[in-house]
């Protein structure tokens, strides 16, 4: 099992919002996409999931309703809000700005 | 019970169990569901599938309580349930919670009460508008630190000065009021015009007073206090232009003060500040402006917005420079002094409240201590319950947050109890206080109190909860676990963090102690110097003839020698005698600059002597002893030789010697023969205050000879039985000379005593007070410790005695732990002691504030305290029964 700094600290948020800005999704399809896109590099952790939906939906970036999956069973579907895609900008505009600056002292150096 | 105790708990996780958690839950599961699904199409078993997926999340619990931590809300439940269990936990240990409750609730209340007098006397402003700008001014010369100041200077000072925005004079004369009903007497100020312009309040109804208020002949106006307004007026509307009687002479109303005016305190003739002043007259400028020599204004000020004291300080400095040259004689060698009023009023009394609160500080210092070590003795033998905890999901952060919810709880019961305890202890102090004591009027329990109460209760809880709670979390899980049913031993860390607790606690104590002990020594050496006159049995009360009835000394000496005779022939009468003024009641007046047969002056000071008149019984009276020469007589009248009493400091330092009698001084320039007043007799000395630092030189005059008007006498009545069933003889003596003189002041002489004994007396019951509860406090805090320690090692004790060990030995041994804590507590203790010596030495009155009998005596105190705290643990010890010792391995 991956252990927490198997993610840089603070990119779960963005994975998540990333994720779900594309159509509302449940927990388990949140942790499965980030998987399957980042064909298996990316273990989440699916115990430090939950708290961080928990939280992201607290600070008004995500809301969250029940309803039917395509199986019939009722599930918690996690959709971004207004709010949630301005800091998604935010984060993504940040996160660009440090690969970036990383990747350049890495070719520099 | 049990079914009941169930039946509460499943009602309990019933109702507990919101819709959030379910939702939860429920998430969790499909989630669980979902991954097992994937498992069981990769081949496989449910169960083995399920299994992995649960691997795959990790904790359901700690993911549960992450997700709650997540949600806010989750504080409050958190707290709630904290507090709930707290509550639960300390219902089952009641005596543990009862003592530490017990110990805040004194010092926490003891705090509030301390603090509460220093928010009415410290804190609060001035009860008048922009107080902050108001200021005292006094004189300063070699001779003399604090001064009034000249009337006439204090007009110029008006005239000239540019720095304040006003500037006016008091001086105390006292009225009497007659008319209706028993006469009474005032107390009064004589102000000059702009007084209450300097206070910044203006009268109800009427005027102030105005310059042309103080001219000769325009000087009978009056304004009224509200109260007397009141109460001897029927609070009349109009009775601004009525005339009412003051002293036997007309005074027209002129205005009426608002209600509660408090008077700004002033230093001659006193009317403490927050008192009741009666009424205010104009102060009449007479007489001839170029001679300055006699002080007795008090001038107060507002400074201009903007003006800086030191600026207005300068100003006047400069103003007197320039007087001193226009008035060589008189002003030269004074220079002006100017405090901020709330200095001049609460300065004497910062040092003793800081001081006071500083003990208080400590004491509640200590009872965290206490607490702390009593809680960390508790979490060690609730290890394996935390451990338990731990091992059962919950998260560090929430465990400490659940150990200070119980110290919390602690401290907040510890707070409210002490709330009430501060409430009586007000009252107390207000009781208690000094007579005098400035500001004492606006001690209140308010708000204030109360919110500073509740910051020191959660202070506290925080401040001895967080070591435990933190000391507790820390806690290694395997090994607590591990170490099962046998009550773990305490790290050494641990052992290390409770001793210097103990440490810290006996420190303190032994500070507090060596405080209260210099100011016991203090005060039995006040109480035991000789006061240099005899209280028992002596009765005082005052009597003030008015200006328009008594103008001239030739009426005042009659009356003052037939009220002599009728006092004396009262039965039951010693002896009775009357004077200017009564022992330690103040500096009185001071007369400088007079001449002594044969001597001069040393170079650039002057002879000077407080003065007071006083018949031929007054000393007697007083029981003042005669050193030399003898006292006055019924022969020393206006017509006879002039002569005075002088004391032992005057003689010795104006004569060299005691044996002055015979010597001869002059008040004029230039005297004649006729103008020598001989000194027949030297009498004992009188502090002005007891605890002031050295007698002043004091003379007298007598009373059929004074050289100016006194009009107003002090009686002092000796009685041979108790003195208080003459009040109503004296009366009526008085009275039968005039039925229009009030008598005031009637007091016993050792009332008058005791009052100034009141402000040492207050400070040493805090004092000991504190001591007391710091002393108990750490003997709990080392019999705590020790027998904590010796309920850990009773195996160890009994594997001792059973390998041969006598129980002296384990008692020595158990012994000498805690005595060893207890002697580094008190080294360090009276180390601080010393160093924190001088903020008391103000306070002291003949005793060094690092004096060796009362360091010594507080450090066996301390040995002996702690000797005897672990006495009982280690009584214990050697009961340790070898063969229990072994069995409960």
């Amino acid at each position: 099992m991956s252990k927490p700094s198997d993610l840089i600290q603070g990119t779960l948020d963005l994975l998540i919002l990333r994720t779900v800005s594309l159509e509302p999704m449940h927990g388990w399809a949140v942790a499965r996409r980030i998987q399957q896109v980042s064909a298996d590099a990316l273990q989440v952790t699916q115990g430090a999931l939950y708290p961080a939906l928990h939280r992201l939906e607290q600070q008004g970036w995500l809301k969250a309703e029940w309803r039917a999956t395509e199986t019939g069973r009722e599930a918690k579907f996690y959709a971004l809000t207004r709010a949630g895609r301005t800091q998604l900008e935010k984060e993504l505009a940040q996160w660009e700005r440090l690969s970036n600056a990383v990747g350049m002292v890495i070719r520099m150096a | 019970m049990r079914w009941f105790d169930i039946l509460r708990l499943r009602w309990r996780s019933l109702t507990r169990r919101t819709r959030v958690e379910r939702e939860l839950d429920r998430e969790l599961t499909f989630h669980l569901d979902q991954e097992a699904e994937v498992y069981r199409q990769a081949g496989m078993s449910p169960a083995e599938a399920r299994h992995a997926a649960e691997r795959r999340l990790g904790g359901i619990a700690q993911i549960r309580e992450e997700c709650r931590d997540m949600r806010r809300t989750s504080y409050i439940e958190n707290f709630a349930r904290d507090a709930h269990y707290a509550v639960r936990t300390l219902g089952r240990n009641p005596g543990f919670a009862a003592a530490i409750v017990l110990t805040l609730a004194l010092s926490i209340g003891a705090n509030s009460a301390i603090f509460s007098v220093i928010d009415g006397v410290l804190l609060r402003p001035l009860p008048y508008p922009k107080a902050d700008r108001i200021v005292r001014i006094f004189f300063r010369s070699k001779s003399f630190a604090k001064f009034p100041v000249n009337p006439f200077d204090l007009r110029d000072m008006r005239a000239r000065n540019q720095a304040f925005g006003c500037l006016a004079g008091m001086t105390r004369a006292d009225r009497q009021l007659s008319g209706a009903g028993e006469p009474q007497r005032l107390s009064s100020f004589a102000v000059t015009a702009g007084y209450f312009r300097v206070l910044g309040i203006a009268p109800a109804l009427g005027r102030e007073f105005n310059t042309q208020d103080e001219l000769p002949g325009n000087g009978n106006v009056v304004i009224l206090s509200d109260r007397l307004w009141r109460t001897r007026f029927t609070a009349d509307p109009n009775i601004v232009g009525r005339k009412i009687t003051l002293d036997a002479a007309p005074f027209t109303v002129a205005g009426v003060m608002p209600p509660n005016l408090q008077h700004p305190g002033n230093d001659y003739h006193s009317v403490a500040d927050g008192d009741t002043v009666d009424v205010w007259t104009p102060f009449t400028y007479q007489g001839d402006a170029s001679f300055r020599g006699s002080h007795y204004m008090e001038a107060i000020a507002r400074l201009k917005d903007g003006v800086a004291m030191g600026r207005a300080q300068a100003d006047l400095d400069a103003m007197l420079e320039q007087l001193a040259l226009e008035h060589p004689d008189s002003t030269k060698g004074w220079r002006a002094w100017t405090v901020p009023l709330y200095d001049e009023t609460v300065g004497s009394s910062r040092r003793l409240l800081l001081v006071l609160l500083g003990a208080a500080g400590l004491v509640l210092l200590i009872a965290c201590s206490n607490a702390a070590n009593l809680l960390l003795a508790r979490a060690t033998s609730r290890q394996r319950e935390i451990a338990v905890r731990a091992a059962l999901g919950a998260g560090r952060s929430r465990l400490v947050r659940q150990m200070l919810a119980e110290s919390l709880l602690i401290s907040l019961l510890g707070g409210g109890l002490g709330a009430a305890f501060a409430f009586g202890g007000v009252r107390a102090l207000q009781a208690l206080l000094p007579a005098g004591f400035p500001r004492a009027s606006s001690i209140h329990v308010d708000a204030v109190m109360f919110t500073f109460t509740l910051a020191i209760a959660l202070g506290t809880g925080m401040l001895f909860g967080l070591a435990p709670a933190l000391q507790a979390a820390r806690a290694d899980l395997q090994q607590s676990l591990r170490e099962g049913g046998r009550g773990s031993t305490a790290g050494a860390r641990q052992q290390w963090l409770r001793s210097a607790l103990v440490i810290g606690e006996v420190a303190l104590a032994c500070m507090l102690l060596t405080g209260a002990g210099l100011m016991l020594r203090s005060f039995v050496n006040l109480m035991r110097t000789d006061p240099g006159f005899r209280g028992e049995r002596v009765l005082t009360a005052a009597v003030s003839l008015p200006q328009a009835t008594y103008p001239k000394r030739a009426v005042m000496w009659p009356f003052y020698n037939r009220l002599g005779q009728l006092l004396n022939d009262i039965p039951g009468v010693r002896v009775a005698g009357m004077g200017s003024d009564l022992p330690w009641t103040g500096y009185d007046e001071n007369f400088g600059g007079f001449a002594i047969e044969g001597r001069q002056p040393p170079p650039n000071a002057e002879f000077h002597a407080r003065y007071h008149v006083a018949d031929a019984n007054y000393f007697q009276a007083l029981g003042v002893p005669l050193l030399r020469g003898r006292f006055f007589d019924a022969h020393d009248t206006s017509g006879s030789r002039a002569v005075m009493v002088i004391n032992r400091t005057m003689a010795r330092a104006y004569w060299g010697t005691d044996d002055a009698a015979g010597g001869r001084v002059a008040f004029v320039d230039n005297p004649k023969d006729e103008d020598w007043v001989t000194v027949v007799g030297v009498v004992g000395d009188i502090k002005d205050h007891p605890s002031s630092a050295s007698a002043a030189p004091a003379m007298w005059w007598p009373v059929q000879q004074m050289p100016f008007g006194f009009s107003n006498m002090s009686l002092v009545v000796r009685a041979v039985g108790d003195p208080a069933r003459l009040s109503g003889q004296i009366r009526a003596a008085v009275h039968h000379m005039d039925p229009n003189l009030a008598v005031a002041d009637v007091r016993l002489m050792n009332e008058v005593a005791g009052a100034s004994f009141s402000s040492p007396r207050f400070a040493l019951f805090l004092a000991a007070l504190f001591a007391t509860l710091a002393g108990t406090l750490a003997a709990i805090g080392i019999y705590g410790v020790i027998s904590y320690s010796v309920g850990q090692r009773t195996h160890e004790f009994g594997l001792r005695v059973a390998l041969g060990a006598k129980p002296w030995d384990v008692l020595r041994h158990v012994m000498e732990q805690g005595v060893r804590l207890a002697a580094a507590g008190i080294v360090i203790g009276l180390g601080s002691a010393l160093l924190l010596g001088r903020v008391l030495s103000a306070l002291l009155y003949g005793v060094s504030a690092a004096d060796p009998v009362t360091f010594t005596s507080v450090a066996l105190a301390a040995i002996a305290v702690a000797a005897l705290s672990c006495y009982i643990p280690a009584r214990r010890a050697t009961g340790a029964d070898p063969m229990t010792a072994l069995r409960s391995e």
